[in-house]
């Protein structure tokens, strides 16, 4: 069985884990305007993104976005994964096909879709101007509301899904009981169908946050030359500025914040299950 | 407390009916069984009950008050599920508080009738548990001390004891007839199993395809059933298809003459089966005798003998005879008289 397993191994090793090491030995180099990088083994490419004030506003703004899209994202998904799960009809694959429908296409055309609707001669102004309600285009595009409605829209079907999978497993029989017992919908909910779905609201939540600090297509496209997020950030270095290493330092700055938050927010999630 | 009525209760699903015009009073502290194959529609009127089904027509009435049209976390019923439904992410103690919680119930008066409650059904030891960590029974006694901890108006039992093994069965049967009768509890009770029906119920109602096809006692429902499928659904019977020859005598479609009570005949001219319960049939070997024994089935206390008789095959129990009894030595092939009290032979209507 172990020999199984192999093949997978060996590719993450090769495709996930080399790479890695490889970016950890550049983070520790110098760079040089002309020769790129110097061989060195320094922290001063972490220190400066630690200490620039722009890379920190990077961070905040990575952050914010990524926290508050997953919020959003649990809060406009609970319900529909609920409804998915608790579908009893023969139209159920066909919801979760529609449910998984946007992951057809690619966070780009996706994010292009969203120009052309929220652009200043996009869908929604022209159709505004043309109905005469406002004469000058409303800023739609190019802020955070465009940036987090483009990764909402992508992140979406991974937390209904995830969602969907627990509230699944949760029995429908519980909730009668609760009801039956005296408790009304919405305690129902609190008591009994929040507590026994926090595993999935862990999972999910971790998913969907992973996704969304790591976000670029919709940052860049949506974002605008104003808007900045780390995974852009890192871009920016080793393609424009040809700072490997500083670029290194950020993408590892960015994992290890990812990691740290992950495992603390699903720590603190999963203790409250135990004691729920 | 208060009895509860169901009036001319209906749900229908698109063009298929689940339930039919169903009418019922269960007295106060009364305990009445649903009994029926699957799909019958007693689950469908329990859940109507407890407020988890919309009615399509109908009403039902708890103490008097209407509650047709009530969400079910207002209804006052206590329910048992056929799963248990406990919550499994609280413990034993806080999953039998809950619906004192729920009523609003202060802290201490909550802790002392959750105790009473668990005591109830002797697992007061066991309130700081999981329900993961009990037993099946164990479960089920939970669910019911969670069920009735609240003093419901209506007590309602959903197949309770159908994931319990047999042996557990039978005490949690006796458990529940003994708090219902102690506690006298109003209970609506849901089974396909008529031996739970007929040890626990005061008066049983037996169900096919959405409709009520004889409400009555146990005793009721066996002497007398008044539906071919209750004859053949409650205890095992057999039933003749055929018609009346005036007087006291019942032609079988295969050409056998059978006997049955004159009077009862006259109260059912329309009669077209007779139904016979094989206990009620004597049976002596006779070489003159018309019946031929096609089949003996030896199971200890009793034995089953099956006879053809002009075309006609007859399922017969008696009590194993004994070893000095000619019967003992019947096989296969056979000759007997069959005979039986003209009382013992019911005349029904043709099956709807």
């Amino acid at each position: 069985m172990a020999a199984l397993v192999l093949p997978a191994g060996l590719l993450v090793l090769l495709l996930l884990v080399a790479p890695m090491l490889l970016l950890a030995r550049i983070s520790l180099n110098q760079f040089s305007p002309t020769e790129m990088m110097v061989e060195a083994t320094t922290a001063a490419n972490y220190l400066r993104a630690i200490q620039d004030p722009y890379y920190q506003q990077v961070m905040a703004t990575t952050l914010g976005v990524a926290l508050g899209c997953t919020l959003l994202t649990l809060a406009l998904g609970f319900p529909a994964a609920y409804w998915l799960a608790r579908m009893q009809s023969r139209w159920k694959s066909l919801a979760t096909i529609l449910v998984l429908f946007p992951l057809l296409v690619g966070n780009v055309v996706r994010a292009a879709g969203w120009m052309a609707l929220l652009g200043n001669e996009g869908a929604i102004n022209a159709a505004l101007k043309g109905l005469g309600l406002i004469t000058t285009s409303l800023p739609l595009l190019y802020n955070t509301g465009s940036v987090v409605t483009g990764i909402v829209a992508v992140v979406l079907p991974y937390m209904i899904l995830t969602l969907a999978s627990v509230i699944e497993s949760i029995p429908r029989q519980a909730e009668e009981a609760a009801s039956n017992l005296g408790a009304k919908p919405f305690t129902v909910f609190r008591r009994v169908v929040l507590p026994l779905a926090l595993p999935g609201v862990a999972a999910g939540s971790v998913l969907v946050f992973i996704l969304c600090m790591n976000t670029y297509a919709s940052a860049v496209l949506l974002g605008g030359p104003q808007f900045k997020m780390m995974a852009p950030a890192v871009y920016d270095q080793f393609v424009r500025g040809n700072n490997w290493p500083f670029g290194a330092a950020l993408a590892f700055i960015l994992l290890g914040v990812t990691l740290l938050l992950t495992v603390v927010g699903s720590t603190l999630l999963g203790r409250k299950y135990k004691t729920a | 407390m208060g009895n509860l009525v169901l009036e001319a209760l209906c749900k229908r699903y698109g063009s298929s009916t689940a339930v039919e015009r169903v009418d019922l009073e269960v007295k106060q502290g009364e305990m009445v069984a649903l009994l029926g194959p699957s799909g019958c529609g007693k689950t469908t009127t329990l859940r109507m009950v407890a407020g988890f089904i919309p009615p399509s027509e109908g009403r039902i009435l708890i103490g008097g008050q209407d509650v047709t049209r009530r969400p079910a976390h207002a209804r006052d019923t206590g329910m048992v599920f056929q799963s248990y439904a406990l919550f499994p992410h609280m413990t034993v103690g806080q999953n039998v508080a809950f619906g004192l919680e729920m009523r609003k119930v202060g802290r201490a008066e909550r802790d002392g009738r959750v105790m009473e409650a668990l005591r109830l059904v002797r697992l007061d030891h066991l309130a700081d548990r999981l329900p993961r960590q009990l037993s099946g029974g164990q479960q089920q006694r939970v669910a019911l001390a969670r069920a009735l901890v609240v003093n419901p108006a209506v007590f309602l039992l959903d197949e309770p004891l159908s994931n319990l093994d047999a042996k557990l069965r039978g005490e949690v049967r006796m458990e529940i007839r003994a708090l219902q009768q102690r506690l006298g509890l109003t209970t609506l009770i849901v089974t396909h199993d008529q031996e739970e029906a007929l040890t626990m119920a005061d008066r049983l109602v037996v169900m096919e395809r959405g409709r009520v096809r004889q409400v009555g006692t146990a005793e009721e429902l066996y002497e007398n059933p008044t539906d071919p499928f209750v004859a053949g659904f409650v205890g095992r019977c057999n039933l003749i298809e055929g018609r009346l020859e005036a007087p006291g005598g019942f032609r079988a479609a295969s050409g056998a003459l059978l006997h049955c009570d004159v009077e009862a005949a006259e109260a059912r001219p329309d009669a077209a089966l007779l139904a016979l319960r094989p206990e009620r049939i004597g049976l002596q070997p006779d070489a003159e005798g018309g019946g031929r024994v096609a089949a003996v089935t030896y199971l200890g206390a009793q034995t089953e003998y099956l006879v053809e008789q002009d075309g006609t095959s007859l399922l017969i129990i008696r009590p194993t005879p004994t070893l000095a009894d000619p019967l003992r030595r019947l096989a296969v092939g056979d000759a007997v008289t069959l005979s039986w009290e003209a009382a013992a032979a019911r005349l029904l209507p043709a099956a709807t």
